[in-house]
């Protein structure tokens, strides 16, 4: 029969841009003109990967990047230099993107790798302060995601509840609170490169909140958004194993259930 | 089962707008179509032009050998259309009041061995559905579960409780019946509500299920209750054949309705009616189309296919709007639409109550996607059929069809069994 639903992968990326948008107006009204033109640059290189990729290899190109964009711009760090961002912005789009096929069949998030590769790259570039409106914007871009359906509950619950953990066990959680909200709204939510099994998304989000407060206690002098980042690139690497546990587990109890 | 944290969807309307008694009504014309692919190979007990009475035997099959398709009302055969090596194309009956009914002979009580010979012998074996695959269970195929559907939560189903209300004492009959089949293993799934007849008997596992799509469908409650494996079949079947069953064995009397929902945009009420099996669907929408054009399906919107006439197995019947033709695109958006085959799958909620909850979503789309049988059978894909995909298929517009993939996997793995 020809009836269609609508949740193909282009609603998902308009869904996942409209519950960033709290993030992203909240930076723009504070980062004002600079921040619009930091944007465009991004959204120029990622929207540019993407023709080159449509006309070489036929692949739609995907609202999904100019999120990508907008992570990129508020999480990145400032004075890199046009050649650096232009290079660091390209890896993550490309080798953890488009070479898969697209968004939707990529395993990382472009925009963690991308991160991820300025700071291995570039480190001596600063990295940005996020101001704490930020993390209070985080809060309805996730709650929009969540009522959407677009990210799932148990990851935010699981990374909400680990961070307080930390902070009940006394780390300086509130000091880092907007860059791992932030970085949760913009990149560890992300339903393509987080764990898509029930179980396997509490692990992730409790592993992400885990390994920002592990990172608090441990590693001394690292900038709030470096730490998350990083976690968030940990998480996306650990998101398969985490489903690969959930499945197992799903597994074990349906043998012991029915034989 | 389902509580607070039960996935699924509450699809269409449901039942509204049905008039309180459904009516009773036979067309004029009752057809049989098989496809070659279908490969349903018979043997006529009846020729062109010979009068035949309801419910007697028409059509033996050769797969499974011994059992009958019986005639679904009294009439003359109109048409008998059989293909090389008596590939059934199809048969066509005219309505003929003297045919009158068949009455079967009736065994002795008690008996399972009888028992299959009566239904097999009746055309009540094609009520039967065993998983894995879905075909008519063989005729010494001992299942290790039956599993009665007293719920359909496909959007516009007739309610199976209206289908057996007045025969509550049958299905009561025929439940009992079930028992011989499958000792202790005898599954009714029911939406809330009220009681239903025979259900006391401590023998009978009842499942109340809430009514959300697709815990209505078989496959759904069998992956989560008794799981089909190979060497392991497990069947279904709908509520009002175990009431056809019922009084099949207290009569000899061959059931002649069952309860079909007539619904869809293009309709202008929605109807719910008896008829008999085969029917001509244009005959049950005549008189409440819409004006201009439109399809009918037999089965739901989500799964149905275009057909005149109503498919064995099928309770309800679509009017659908025909799908407008796309206005053109540009030629490299049409290319670049054609290129991305098969389109990503994004893990969302949606995707997750598609499937119910029932088992790892992701990991199962995935697996369907790339034909990895070995991990689809690990998750469950041997309790599913093709059709328990269809609002997977409604709701991520999957293309190509996760049903279709379904369906192209479990044909492999039926092929490597054989082997």
């Amino acid at each position: 029969m020809t009836a269609r639903g609508m949740w193909h992968r282009e609603t998902v990326a308009e869904l996942l841009l409209a519950s960033l948008l709290p993030v992203a107006l909240v930076w723009l009204g504070l980062a004002g003109g600079a921040g619009l033109l930091r944007l465009a640059v991004f959204l120029v290189v990622a929207g540019i990967w993407h023709v080159i990729w449509m006309l070489a290899r036929a692949q739609p190109p995907s609202l999904a990047g100019t999120v990508t964009a907008l992570a990129l711009a508020v999480l990145a760090p400032g004075d890199l230099g046009l050649l650096a961002l232009i290079l660091s912005t390209s890896f993550g789009v490309v080798v953890a993107e488009l070479a898969f096929g697209g968004w939707g069949r990529n395993v990382l998030n472009p925009a963690t790798v991308a991160l991820a590769f300025m700071g291995f790259g570039f480190p001596a570039a600063p990295w940005p302060e996020l101001p704490v409106q930020i993390g209070w914007a985080a809060l309805p871009a996730l709650a929009i995601g969540l009522g959407t359906g677009i990210m799932a509950p148990g990851l935010v619950l699981g990374a909400l509840l680990a961070l307080g953990a930390g902070w009940a066990a006394g780390l300086p959680v509130a000091a880092v609170f907007p860059a791992a909200a932030g970085v949760l709204a913009l990149l560890v939510a992300d339903p393509v490169a987080s764990a898509s099994t029930r179980l396997g998304r509490w692990l992730n989000g409790l592993l992400y909140g885990g390994l920002v407060s592990l990172f608090l206690a441990l590693w001394t002098g690292a900038a709030a958004v470096q730490l998350a980042v990083y976690a968030a690139l940990f998480v996306s690497l650990a998101a398969p194993l985490c489903d690969e546990i959930a499945i197992t587990l799903w597994l074990l109890q349906r043998k012991r259930r029915h034989g | 089962m389902p509580g607070f944290w039960s996935k699924g969807l509450t699809v269409g309307p449901r039942g509204p707008g049905f008039v309180a008694q459904p009516e009773t009504v036979l067309t004029d014309e009752a057809s049989l179509l098989a496809e070659l692919s279908e490969d349903l190979r018979v043997e006529p007990l009846a020729g062109e032009d010979d009068l035949v009475a309801q419910g007697a035997p028409l059509l033996r099959l050769r797969n499974p050998a011994g059992t009958v398709l019986a005639a679904p009302m009294a009439g003359r055969v109109g048409h008998l259309d059989l293909g090389p090596g008596n590939r059934l194309r199809r048969i066509t009956l005219f309505a003929e009041a003297a045919g009158g009914r068949h009455r079967h002979a009736l065994p002795g009580e008690g008996d399972a061995a009888a028992l299959r010979g009566l239904l097999q012998g009746a055309g009540l074996w094609g009520g039967f559905r065993s998983r894995p695959f879905g075909r008519m269970p063989g005729t010494e195929e001992a299942p290790a579960a039956i599993f009665v559907m007293a719920l359909d939560s496909r959007p516009g189903a007739p309610d199976p409780r209206e289908a057996i209300r007045g025969a509550e004492e049958a299905f009561a009959r025929g439940l009992a019946a079930l028992k011989l089949l499958a000792p202790g293993h005898v599954f009714l799934c029911r939406g809330e509500g009220p009681f239903l007849a025979g259900e006391d008997d401590p023998e009978l596992r009842v499942l109340e299920c809430r009514s959300l799509h697709p815990w209505g469908l078989a496959g759904f409650q069998i992956h989560h209750h008794f799981p089909a494996a190979i060497g392991r079949p497990v069947w279904d079947i709908a509520a009002e054949e175990v009431a056809a069953i019922g009084e099949l064995l207290a009569t000899g009397l061959l059931r002649p309705t069952r309860l079909v929902s007539v619904t869809g945009d293009g309709l202008r009420d929605p109807r719910l009616l008896r008829c008999q099996p085969w029917a001509d669907l244009r005959g049950l929408a005549q008189g409440h189309l819409r004006p201009g054009q439109s399809v009918i399906l037999s089965g739901s919107v989500l799964e149905g296919r275009e057909s005149r006439w109503l498919r064995p197995g099928d309770r309800q019947a679509t009017v659908a709007r025909p799908a407008l033709p796309a206005a053109r695109s540009h030629w490299f958006l049409r290319a670049l639409k054609g290129a991305s085959r098969p389109l990503p799958l994004i893990p969302t909620a949606a995707v997750e109550h598609a499937l119910g909850g029932a088992l790892p979503a992701m990991a199962f789309l995935r697996a369907l996607s790339a034909g990895d049988s070995e991990a689809a059978a690990r998750l469950g894909a041997l309790s599913f059929l093709a059709e328990d995909m269809a609002l997977a298929d409604y709701v991520t517009c999957a293309e190509p069809r996760l049903s279709a993939l379904l369906g192209g996997l479990l044909a492999r793995i039926e092929a490597e069994e054989a082997a």
